[in-house]
């Protein structure tokens, strides 16, 4: 995937067998984001988006610009991990989340204003894969996604 | 016809795999700009775009006045996960199963 030219908005989305509850729970509290989003505790307080490593260092620190439970949630990105990227200007993420019939929700992760940040865009794409499958096999088996 | 079904259908037709490169290329493509790289009327690029955008590979959002197509990899992913790993991982034991036994009996 490392020939692609990185483009300044990313879509994802899919379905889980999950209500928008289950779903904005999995996104915004650390119980949940441990298991599955590279083992980092996630944490909505006072308008900010922290993400925090296993040893507690800080990955993320960005503010929310929209928090609408259990439908929508819209926050800066600036990956704090590496100094490359945390050199970047800040990007955007928008979490959409709509019921569909029968039980399953529609979850839409859109990532822009990636233009001053080409090395995040790149490095966010397989990322952003590998969270979402490990976010819809968490909730629909329980499990962390293996491997 | 489940998830996986629509996905294979999807992928099963050259155009479609035509689209789904250029927007690989360069995401966020207006119906106008896709249809100028190919051979076909605005109404069967519309046709294929609704496969791939059943299928989920192509998510389309509004942007002011222009809808643009967006690649979706996340099922080509969960089909990578499913039907292509799977066997992947047998293959490569299996050769290592094979020099393994080359090796002692040399």
């Amino acid at each position: 995937m490392t020939t692609a030219t990185a483009t300044t908005t990313q879509v994802y989305q899919l379905f889980i067998k999950a209500t928008p509850e289950q779903v904005w729970d999995a996104i915004t509290k650390p119980e949940f984001t441990t298991r599955y989003f590279y083992a980092a505790r996630i944490e909505l307080t006072d308008g900010r988006r922290r993400a925090y490593g296993p040893d507690g260092e800080l990955w993320g620190d960005s503010a929310i610009l929209e928090e609408d439970p259990p439908r929508r949630l819209v926050h800066e990105w600036q990956a704090l991990y590496d100094p490359e990227l945390a050199a970047e200007e800040t990007s955007r993420v928008t979490w959409e989340i709509e019921p569909q019939d029968d039980g399953v929700t529609k979850l839409t992760l859109v990532h822009d204003r990636l233009d001053g940040a080409p090395k995040t865009a790149e490095s966010v794409a397989g990322g952003w894969m590998y969270v979402l499958s490990g976010l819809k096999t968490l909730l629909e088996t329980g499990e962390p996604l293996a491997g | 016809m489940t998830p996986d079904d629509l996905v294979f259908k999807a992928l099963a037709d050259p155009t479609r795999r035509f689209l789904l490169d250029r927007l690989f290329e360069r995401d966020g493509r207006t119906l106008t700009e896709l249809e100028s790289e190919l051979e076909m009327t605005r109404f069967g690029v519309m046709k294929h775009l609704r496969v791939l955008e059943d299928a989920g590979l192509v998510v389309t959002r509004r942007q002011g006045r222009e809808k643009l197509h967006f690649l979706n990899p996340v099922p080509i992913r969960l089909i990578h996960d499913r039907w292509i790993d799977k066997y992947k991982e047998r293959r490569v034991s299996a050769l290592l199963d094979l020099k393994t036994q080359l090796e002692e009996s040399a």
